[in-house]
């Protein structure tokens, strides 16, 4: 009787970390093509909040100054959009360790991490795609970027940096919550407050004095003012006296690391947790 | 055998009107009972999962202290103060977004999940499943306007036009939005997904919403959207809550809006009976 020859099973490599979290970058891009609604938050969504609040708010609201409120709005909604990224980091998170899929990646031989790295870069190109959206509807709206090119690449930087530290807020959320609806719920209560309370959409000069102080200390209000002063938009100067909006591009720096500081371990802890339950 | 000559036996009414028991009664008599027990199931919903209440009480507080406190010292209206001006605004735009986002996605839910298969089993009248979704959106939205009034009357909001005209107003209130119920009836019947939905119901209203008088003077906008800002049946109707709350009067934009009301009734109501039984066949 011959003796049955074995094969024996190559050794699989484990995927280095930036190939493995390319596919999984990948992978949740191409749920977007499968999904085209996916999109519907940062295109159809993003030039609504452009044209009512241009056209509907922007009589009604006084620049100071006497600026153009189109050219104070746009650096506004870009932020707000960069912001709401976090969210839709978080629902794609939970969606998928509550599926299961999580599990699965558990399995392959892959660093554990590059799921979080993948989901990250995937979240910042899909916020991308609205900032893209907005500045084209923006420029046809009227908005224009007034400084160098230099200085409004800078700008776009920092957005994407500040993407990048709510992002982990947004990971640290999808992980410790065990429900898309409850994420749904809690990032509405927890964004909206944060993208309004602050010189987004207004001046925080018009607002009482009691809430003044709370959105000129709003990370969100630095990183439009540096938008606003990179870009060439709004008052040249603002107004208020707090520390974060006379120096608005280094306070944006400065909250982003904080932020993703803060957050990322964080994140770091509550994924590991939630994948070995 | 018909609705009206059939006979229930009296379990089926455990948790409802007491019926007694094979008690031959009018079509309308147990049309207007199954709506009822519709009505309460839907209720009870918010009994189960009180995070659906949750986000009734919060995005209302939220959207009057928002555009209070943030946008208020921005917005120009002129001599009035701003939170007068504001609180009829967001009462209409609140029930707009309660009636209809709710209705469209909780029905998409339950064509979705095959609960209105099950209804299809019973013995019961079919159009009272609709009737009881809408009626119970009317007790759902009857609670956010009361939280609405309370948060209002603590950010010093008043009714200035007395007891009276202040109920009137909230009557034309909650008939606009019973009457947008409906219409987010048809738009859940035709979502062919829970997801869907959740956009069909809430894409377009804020737009519908917002290109009015709610938040912003009409003048204040530019003259080719002023044109349907002064005749969107949101302006009417805030204007309206406006004349009721503030000058204790009801004239033209009260007509004007109880007409749009019984207008969407008229033509949504039946559509989304037809729908309903086109679905559910």
């Amino acid at each position: 009787m011959t003796a049955i020859q074995t094969e024996r099973r190559p050794q699989l490599a484990p995927a280095s970390l930036s190939r493995a979290s390319f596919a999984i970058t990948w992978r949740n891009l191409i749920h977007i093509k499968r999904q085209p609604e996916m999109l519907l938050d940062v295109t159809v969504q993003s030039v609504m909040f452009v044209l009512l609040f241009a056209y509907v708010f922007g009589g009604a609201i006084n620049v100071p100054g006497g600026g153009d409120y189109k050219e104070f709005l746009l650096p506004g909604i870009m932020v707000q959009t960069m912001i709401f990224s976090s969210a839709t980091v978080a629902i794609g998170l939970t969606n998928d360790l509550q599926k299961g899929i999580v599990d699965r990646f558990k399995s392959l031989p892959i660093s554990r991490s590059s799921v979080l790295v993948g989901r990250s870069i995937s979240s910042l190109i899909h916020a991308s795609i609205g900032i893209v959206v907005m500045g084209a509807t923006g420029l046809l709206v009227g908005w224009r970027i007034r400084e160098g090119v230099v200085d409004a690449v800078i700008a776009i930087a920092l957005l994407l940096l500040f993407g990048f530290a709510m992002i982990w807020l947004g990971i640290w959320v999808g992980s410790m919550m065990r429900t898309v609806e409850s994420v749904q719920g809690l990032m509405f209560t927890v964004m909206f407050p944060l993208t309004f309370v602050a010189n987004t959409f207004v001046p925080s000069q018009t607002m009482p004095d009691w809430l003044q102080p709370v959105a000129e200390w709003n990370p969100v209000s630095a990183l439009t003012q540096a938008c606003r002063e990179l870009w060439g938009n709004g008052p040249a100067a603002t107004t208020s006296d707090a520390w974060p909006l006379q120096h608005p591009v280094l306070m944006s720096v400065v909250w982003s690391i904080a932020l993703a500081a803060i957050f990322a371990p964080l994140a770091l802890a509550a994924f590991r947790r939630r994948s070995r339950d | 055998m018909s609705d009206a000559t059939r006979t229930r036996p009296h379990d089926v009414f455990a948790d409802g009107p007491s019926v007694p028991a094979n008690a031959d009664s009018t079509r309308v008599s147990w049309w207007l009972i199954d709506a009822w027990l519709m009505a309460a199931r839907n209720l009870r919903r918010i009994q189960r999962t009180p995070e659906l209440l949750m986000y009734a009480v919060v995005q209302p507080v939220m959207f009057i202290l928002l555009f209070a406190y943030v946008f208020g010292g921005a917005i120009d209206v002129g001599s009035s103060d701003y939170k007068q001006f504001l609180m009829p605004g967001i009462f209409v735009m609140m029930v707009l977004f309660s009636s209809v986002s709710a209705t469209t996605v909780t029905l998409a839910e339950d064509m979705q999940r095959g609960i209105i298969d099950r209804f299809r089993s019973m013995p019961m009248t079919q159009s009272s499943v609709l009737v009881g979704r809408t009626a119970s959106e009317v007790v759902r939205t009857g609670i956010t306007v009361a939280i609405m009034i309370v948060m209002g009357l603590l950010i010093g909001f008043r009714f200035h036009g007395g007891a009276a005209y202040a109920l009137l107003g909230i009557a034309l209130l909650l008939l606009f939005g019973y009457a947008f119920s409906w219409l987010g009836s048809v738009l859940g019947l035709t979502a062919p997904s829970v997801e869907a939905a959740q956009s069909a119901g809430t894409f377009w209203l804020f737009p519908f919403a917002f290109v009015s008088s709610a938040f912003v003077p009409t003048q204040s906008m530019p003259g080719w959207l002023q044109v349907y800002a002064d005749h969107s049946p949101v302006t009417v109707t805030v204007n309206a809550l406006r004349d009721c709350f503030m000058r204790g009067t009801f004239d033209s934009d009260g007509a004007q809006s109880l007409l749009w009301s019984v207008g969407i009734l008229v033509v949504f109501a039946p559509l989304a009976t037809v729908l309903y039984k086109r679905r559910s066949a």
